[in-house]
């Protein structure tokens, strides 16, 4: 039955790969500035982003850029969802064995940011300490690699802007980042600094493609990485969003993508735009995943009470697997683990219906199952006892008294459903909170966007509780 | 002679291990009335049900009209056209009017258009005393008066032969005497009806035939004066005496 779910949901989706040999699809992280952020128009600017458009436009093929996060990006690619990935990617021999890695485009290291005022001076005084971390990061794996040794502890994040937050907080008492990644979020305005003038385990980025293809478009990023080098191309693009490496000038740079204004109003002017494509985007998820979950459910609902054991089994196990999964583990399930088995790319907007219709589905159809059982059996009986067959009896009778009962249950479902579309964030979903989450990655102002971002969740409900409560009355 | 209506041979019903029905042997004639007492858990409830398959039947045979429902694969839909079902908790659907309560089974059954299930729907409405009703909801009507809506609904299917099941059981004692007239009305126009009460003193004036259950078995069975007045069965005297008594 799943299978053939998918089959239905994915079929008629365009091809890439059919459609035109020449466009390749590279997944990216969301919060990596300098090499990829969205600036103050909401575009996708960084060194990654305009490098291998450049090569792209010497070598004559064309990028379509996935922001989905770091480890979205690389499990996609795993996948087969991308053709590959560039995110500041150092270059690994894990790595070297999974996919096809370019040659060295970038060389980076590690940075060690701690509070400005703290008495931290290198990796000797971190005993006891605890140190944040971007999971799945050449950070994260140094940090292992020497927590014994210097005797501190660990936390992961998935955002570079937690991470620093962390160590803001106090919560934790540094941070390991790319050595260009900090000194980027240090000139944003984080309040931190590098304790190390030179990077600890110096290391190469590298964009990693699919094995199948070594090729063709590996070939294609190498000589055109080539010419660039050659021809000033590379020198400028990196100037462009570093300076001549000196603080002061990076942070002259990095005024350019930002926002003048910092107050509330400045910031929520200035990202006006991008918030409402946030909001266009969450209320599409909710309003199709209301759509199909609320008729999957009552179908499921159904079967559950249809007076047969098969179908009671196949309803209580629907209930049973889709409400016993965590949804963020559905998503990714369903986002990159299908993809593999069914050898067939998943958008990501398709996956994420998938996974509210099966997940907020599962939840309807126990709450349709339970407000059917509620009915007064005598009602059954006494619509059956006049001759009618049980599904005229369930839909004249039974149905019309068990729906009343279930409209509070339908409501609450609605205003889940809306809060959990937040959850598809994970599937580099441009939704609310994915926008919010962006944002915040250039501006570093945690505080006043997510208090933006509530207050446009809280107004959405109060008005979706509103016309719920009006329906309600006018059915009653 | 005529085919009974109803033929039960040797009929069983098993809950686990427990008999509730021990093989029972039972007919009821065309325009035959016949009501069942006995005490409660003695299968009485348990036989009227089966007679329309609301019970399924562990062993022996139950012809309607000639037609074994107890076998598999049997159109239950088709024999249950034809034999109307009065609960002792009158079981109207809340969520449609009395007219609404009265037309569902003929109109959704294709018997008869809406208007034409409407004209008989208020005769029937007319006959139990209800003709002001008709617009109603059934959550605004007393118990007999809900019970009287309850046979209408029955009756509209034109039945063959009607069930009772305690039909009086849970009404307030001044509503009693209304219900009791319909049903009487119902006897005396001919229709073939199974009875389970515990009003002793309308099995007497009704019934042609009376049937006391036991242990799910049908322990004595005569005429209302062969039962009333000359009981046999030792269990029957007492029951009797303790009934009388109240």
């Amino acid at each position: 039955m799943l299978a053939g779910l998918f089959a239905i949901m994915t079929w008629g989706m365009p091809r890439e790969q059919v459609q035109a040999a020449e466009t390749y699809t590279i997944g990216t992280d969301v919060t990596f500035a300098p090499f990829e952020f969205a600036d103050k128009h909401n575009q996708y600017v960084g060194i990654d982003i305009d490098l291998l458009n450049a090569i792209a436009a010497t070598e004559g093929f064309k990028v379509e850029w996935k922001p989905v996060g770091f480890n979205a990006a690389v499990q996609s690619l795993e996948a087969g969802q991308v053709d590959g990935v560039m995110a500041g990617m150092s270059i690994t021999p894990e790595r070297q064995a999974k996919f096809a890695m370019s040659d060295p485009y970038y060389q980076s290291g590690i940075a060690m940011a701690v509070a400005r005022d703290a008495t931290i001076k290198g990796l000797k005084d971190l005993r006891g300490k605890r140190v944040a971390v971007k999971t799945g990061t050449a950070s994260a794996d140094f940090a292992n690699a020497n927590k014994a040794k210097y005797g501190f502890t660990t936390v992961t994040f998935d955002d570079s802007n937690n991470v620093y937050q962390d160590v803001t907080t106090g919560n934790s008492q540094a941070c390991f980042e790319d050595f260009p990644v900090m000194q980027y979020g240090i000139a944003t305005g984080v309040a931190l600094r590098v304790t190390n003038k030179t990077p600890y385990a110096a290391n190469n980025y590298g964009i990693a493609v699919l094995q199948s293809h070594r090729q063709d478009l590996l070939v294609k990023i190498n000589a055109g990485l080539k010419k660039l080098r050659a021809n000033g191309q590379y020198d400028k693009i990196v100037a462009k969003y570093l300076g001549d490496g000196s603080q002061a000038s990076q942070a002259a740079k990095t005024k350019k993508t930002q926002e003048g204004d910092r107050s509330f109003w400045g910031l929520l002017q200035a990202n006006r735009a991008t918030l409402w494509a946030g909001l266009v985007q969450t209320l599409e998820l909710t309003v199709v995943g209301i759509l199909c979950a609320t008729v999957v459910g009552i179908l499921v609902g159904l079967l559950g009470v249809v007076p047969n054991k098969v179908a009671q089994g196949v309803a209580t196990t629907f209930i049973y697997i889709f409400r016993g999964l965590p949804m963020i583990v559905l998503a990714l399930f369903i986002y990159t683990g299908v993809p593999g088995l069914i050898h067939t790319k998943i958008p990501a907007f398709v996956a994420g219906i998938i996974t509210l219709t099966l997940n907020e589905g599962a939840y309807t159809a126990a709450f349709v199952k339970g407000g059917i059982g509620s009915v007064d059996g005598g009602q059954m009986e006494a619509a059956r006892s006049l001759g009618l067959p049980w599904t005229k009896a369930m839909r004249r009778v039974i149905l019309p008294q068990g729906l009343r009962i279930m409209i509070p249950s339908f409501i609450n479902q609605f205003i889940i459903t809306l809060k959990d579309t937040s959850i598809l964030s994970v599937l580099g979903l441009l939704e609310l909170t994915q926008t919010g989450k962006i944002i915040i990655a250039r501006n570093m102002e945690g505080f006043k966007i997510w208090t933006m971002v509530a207050l446009i969740y809280l107004v959405i409900i109060t008005l979706l509780t509103w016309l719920s409560n009006y329906i309600q009355k006018k059915v009653r | 002679m005529t085919q009974p209506r109803i033929e039960m041979k040797n009929v069983r019903k098993h809950y686990g291990h427990n008999e509730v029905v021990q093989g029972v042997d039972l007919k009821v004639e065309d325009n035959e009335v016949v009501v069942l007492i006995g005490p409660s858990g003695a299968g009485k409830s348990t036989v009227l049900r089966m007679m329309n398959g609301l019970e399924t039947t562990t062993a022996g045979e139950i012809l309607i009209d000639g037609t074994d429902i107890a076998k598999p694969h049997v159109n239950i839909d088709k024999v249950r056209e034809k034999i109307g079902m009065v609960f002792q908790h009158f079981n109207l659907f809340p969520n449609l009017s009395v007219l609404g309560n009265v037309t569902l089974a003929p109109v959704e059954l294709g018997l008869m258009d809406k208007a034409q299930a409407d004209q008989e729907a208020r005769h029937l409405l007319d006959v139990v005393g209800l003709a002001d009703k008709v617009d109603a909801r059934p959550a605004s009507l007393s118990g007999g008066q809900k019970q009287r809506v309850a046979i209408a609904r029955a009756l509209a299917m034109h039945p063959d032969i009607m069930l009772f099941d305690e039909p009086t059981s849970a009404l307030d004692p001044e509503m009693v005497g209304d219900v009791l007239a319909v049903m009487r009305k119902l006897a005396a126009d001919g229709m073939t009806m199974v009875i389970v009460t515990h009003e002793m003193g309308f099995a007497k004036e009704v019934a042609d035939r009376v049937v006391f259950f036991g242990d799910g078995q049908i322990l004595e069975q005569g005429t209302p004066t062969q039962l009333f007045e000359h009981p046999q069965h030792e269990r029957l005297q007492s029951f009797l005496e303790k009934v009388l008594e109240a």
